[in-house]
């Protein structure tokens, strides 16, 4: 069962990254900004925006499996932990740079969203699985 | 695109419509699916959809969804996913609000370190 789960966790991590992958080509593609029919036709033109949405929807759906089985509070650490996946691939796929200030930032963001978990952990071990739905 | 090291205002409205949008959407779906006369199965769902707080959901999140990707166009990803955690911090407090949900201790810790990587983030740039 606990391999469950970390597949679970990672899947949702997968989908996560994949949607924001294509957000961001998608959004390159479509350069540059403006509020205009011809931004979006840019936006919807192009596979990438597709990718965000698959990402989106899967992760939806993981989300939902994983509530139901899985504890609360490491799921919701997974469902937001995407982050270092996120700029581990945008330092490799984008030429972005590990700044200090990015990497400060992210290890408190980090130790922040375990402190969340642990607190939804401990708020629903009595009742586990008493709302897990309402998401 | 603008050279890594300068957050526009462009870049400043489109992170504080995406906090906007995205705590709206949330906040809107848990009105909707809260609500407790709307009973069960698919009597629940068109109570739902009678009601302006599912539409206002779904309209959100589609609005967040052209936003977030004008707003990761114009910066680096890897800044874009950490100024995005605000997100977390800002549907708690609603919560609080709104709902009067409790914040532990642990809640606090959590938000309060969320937010400062946020602000290291931001101003680092």
């Amino acid at each position: 069962m606990k391999r469950f789960y970390l597949l679970g966790f990672l899947l949702l991590m997968g989908f996560d990254t994949l949607a924001q992958i294509s957000f961001k080509v998608a959004g390159t593609q479509a350069l540059p900004v403006e509020a205009s029919l011809a931004w979006l036709l840019r936006v919807f033109g192009q596979p990438w925006v597709y990718g965000a949405v698959i990402g989106y929807v899967g992760a939806f759906f993981t989300w939902m499996a994983l509530l139901k089985h899985a504890p609360i509070g490491p799921a919701f650490a997974a469902s937001h932990l995407e982050v270092v996946s996120v700029m581990l691939l945008s330092i490799w796929l984008f030429d972005e740079q590990l700044t200090l200030a990015r990497g400060l930032g992210a290890l408190a963001i980090i130790a922040g969203i375990v402190c969340l978990g642990l607190a939804e952990s401990r708020e629903h071990e009595p009742a586990a699985d008493a709302e897990p739905a309402r998401g | 695109m603008p050279a890594e090291g300068s957050i526009s205002t462009l870049v400043a409205s489109l992170w504080l419509l995406n906090i906007v949008l995205d705590t709206g959407g949330q906040l809107a779906f848990k009105a909707a699916a809260g609500d407790p006369a709307a009973g069960d199965g698919l009597a629940r769902w068109r109570h739902m959809a009678s009601r302006p707080w599912l539409w206002l959901g779904i309209g959100s999140y589609v609005a967040e969804f052209l936003v977030w990707i004008a707003f990761l166009s114009l910066i680096p990803l890897s800044e874009g996913v950490l100024l995005g955690s605000i997100n977390i911090v800002a549907i708690m407090i609603a919560g609080r609000f709104l709902f009067g949900e409790k914040l532990t201790r642990l809640r606090v810790a959590g938000i309060a370190l969320v937010a400062l990587g946020v602000a290291i983030v931001g101003l680092g740039t």
